[in-house]
């Protein structure tokens, strides 16, 4: 079964997380751009780290024939520093034309401040002019609210609600966004916010109808297998397997190919850096394979 | 001999051109759009090929199948836009992963500049095989900038030990190997001796440019190679025996032409014992 990843931070992961998550089945991963533990300064710090997931960490994924795409924004709790906030906003737009870039994100709420609500809103703005869907994350305190506070926002931006994914969601927000239109984000972790048993007693209650799952891993206790992990739950849950792959497969690929930048024929085929081996393919470089390196 | 520019349109088609030329007259209207422009060419204009086999473009030649459409289409925007050494500094700079690889394969056909021996400077500090590949694989860009005061034979040698360091053929690096000189095998020879101290691979073409340019320890080691258990490596010595030339060494071909069992090695020792 093939696995798209939608939400995983590799920058903070090392090499044998992509050998593992090459081994279970991922082929693509998705890396929101977002906050790296502690504050940045300046908005320089931004731009290394946005050409860091846009340059080494797509070679990085290649090498273990993942392809990797990223969404690009400013983060909220960075929203709320006036060191970086407006300069980051004047540097998004270059960065929203990249080729690998299928979406904006992760914007939303977090603290809930006036500021967050702001860039929030002008980032969906962003997302209509680049013509990208929106990865929202929403707050972990004070959750219910946060996300209908979102909610609100994303609908006086006349962003269509389907080009919309509110992610890290729960038992409580899945009855608020399951007739919404929008797409249901749920984040598996070790301990918080879902679980893989958590998460099959949802599909079993509300069904895959536009829900994504996604491991969420970052630098912090988290792990990124848990997607395969959760596939392997739901199945042993007995959930069907066609449900299962369009949970993992079919809802991400349908979500972020609407940035219209996913070739989905290419994902067929593990991520290669050699620039002749759509063309001739005996031509594999040995220099790209991690084992002979 | 048309010009490049004419040269990338009859490659690329009528219809890539004319999604190009609007991006050209945006671009003259507002030089900052070349920058939004760039990373999209992929999209915009395919990774598929256009063709194989080498050909002349512009100063240069290029082997046709390294190149994507995107990448020739790069090469046509820039030549078209005439863009100065700062934008390509910026794109570079600034460029993901792909861009930098379009930039890399377009300086193959765009002049030689104080830009171009940038380029392969970051492709030699680089760990992107891709990027690696993309400025040495394909054309005779090295072999052309060698030799420019501001890229000696002592900044190529580098490069090609890069080159070797990642073992990427050098059958796809036009001309690279006529750039063989003494110091470039010493580098090589060094570098294949701490790999075997390791027990690791070396890569097989080391035996390939150190018979065009020997140094002391080359005889021996290219002798050993007709012994090497890797087929890569026994054709390689032979070539490297071939092209060192030496008389004197005709029976150790002829010794081992009885032995070897691939028909392909036969037919070069047979060149190397009668030559």
């Amino acid at each position: 079964m093939l696995i798209f990843e939608p939400h995983i931070h590799m920058f903070s992961r090392i090499t044998d997380d992509y050998e593992q998550l090459a081994l279970a089945g991922v082929r693509a991963v998705l890396e929101p751009a977002f906050w790296l533990g502690q504050s940045r300064t300046n908005v320089g710090s931004f731009v290394d780290y946005f050409e860091t997931l846009l340059g080494w960490e797509r070679h990085r994924a290649q090498q273990f024939g993942i392809h990797h795409f990223s969404t690009m924004g400013l983060n909220p709790r960075e929203a709320n520093d006036d060191r970086v906030n407006d300069d980051v906003m004047a540097i998004l737009p270059r960065y929203c034309e990249k080729d690998s870039v299928v979406g904006v994100g992760e914007i939303g709420l977090d603290d809930q401040t006036k500021k967050e609500e702001k860039y929030m809103l002008a980032q969906l703005e962003l997302a209509k002019a680049h013509d990208l869907p929106v990865l929202i994350h929403t707050p972990h305190r004070d959750k219910k609210r946060g996300f209908e506070r979102c909610i609100d926002i994303v609908r006086d931006s006349n962003i269509p609600m389907e080009r919309v994914l509110l992610d890290h969601g729960n038992e409580e927000t899945i009855k608020i966004t399951r007739d919404l239109g929008c797409w249901s984000g749920f984040s598996i972790y070790p301990n918080t916010k879902m679980d893989p048993h958590r998460m099959v007693s949802i599909v079993q209650e509300y069904g895959i109808e536009r829900m994504i799952i996604n491991s969420a891993a970052d630098w912090g206790v988290s792990d990124p297998m848990m997607v395969p992990r959760t596939v392997v739950k739901l199945e042993q849950a007995g959930v069907p397997r066609a449900d299962i792959e369009r949970l993992v497969w079919d809802h991400p690929t349908s979500f972020f190919g609407q940035s219209g930048r996913l070739d989905l024929d290419a994902l067929q085929q593990p991520a290669s850096a050699n620039l002749r081996d759509t063309f001739e393919g005996n031509s594999v470089l040995r220099g790209q394979d991690p084992d002979r390196m | 001999m048309s010009s490049p520019l004419a040269h990338l349109a009859e490659l690329l088609g009528s219809e890539t051109v004319a999604t190009l030329e609007k991006l050209q007259a945006e671009v003259a209207a507002d030089r900052s759009r070349l920058a939004v422009f760039f990373p999209g060419l992929p999209r915009r204009t395919g990774r598929d090929h256009v063709g194989k086999g080498h050909i002349e473009l512009g100063a240069g030649t290029i082997e046709l199948a390294g190149f994507r459409r995107c990448d020739l289409a790069a090469a046509w925007l820039l030549l078209a836009t005439a863009a100065t050494a700062e934008e390509l500094r910026d794109l570079m700079a600034h460029g993901d992963l792909e861009e930098r690889a379009m930039l890399l394969r377009a300086a193959h056909v765009l002049p030689i500049t104080e830009v171009t021996i940038e380029f392969l400077g970051e492709a030699q500090r680089t760990n992107v095989v891709l990027h690696v590949e993309a400025a040495v694989c394909d054309g005779d860009l090295v072999a052309r900038a060698v030799g420019r005061p501001d890229f000696p034979a002592t900044d190529a040698n580098k490069l090609i030990l890069k080159y070797g360091f990642l073992d990427l053929p050098l059958a796809r690096a036009i001309g690279l190997e006529e750039l063989a000189n003494a110091e470039l095998t010493r580098m090589l020879q060094d570098l294949a001796t701490e790999r075997e101290a390791a027990g690791r691979a070396v890569w097989c073409d080391t035996w390939r440019l150190i018979g065009r340019a020997p140094a002391p320890g080359t005889v021996a080691r290219l002798i050993g190679g007709l012994e090497h258990g890797d087929d890569g490596v026994r054709a390689a010595a032979v070539d490297g025996l071939l092209a060192l030339g030496r008389d004197d060494l005709r029976p150790f071909a002829t010794e081992r032409l009885e032995r070897e069992p691939r028909p392909e090695i036969r037919e070069l020792l047979q060149r190397l014992a009668g030559s």
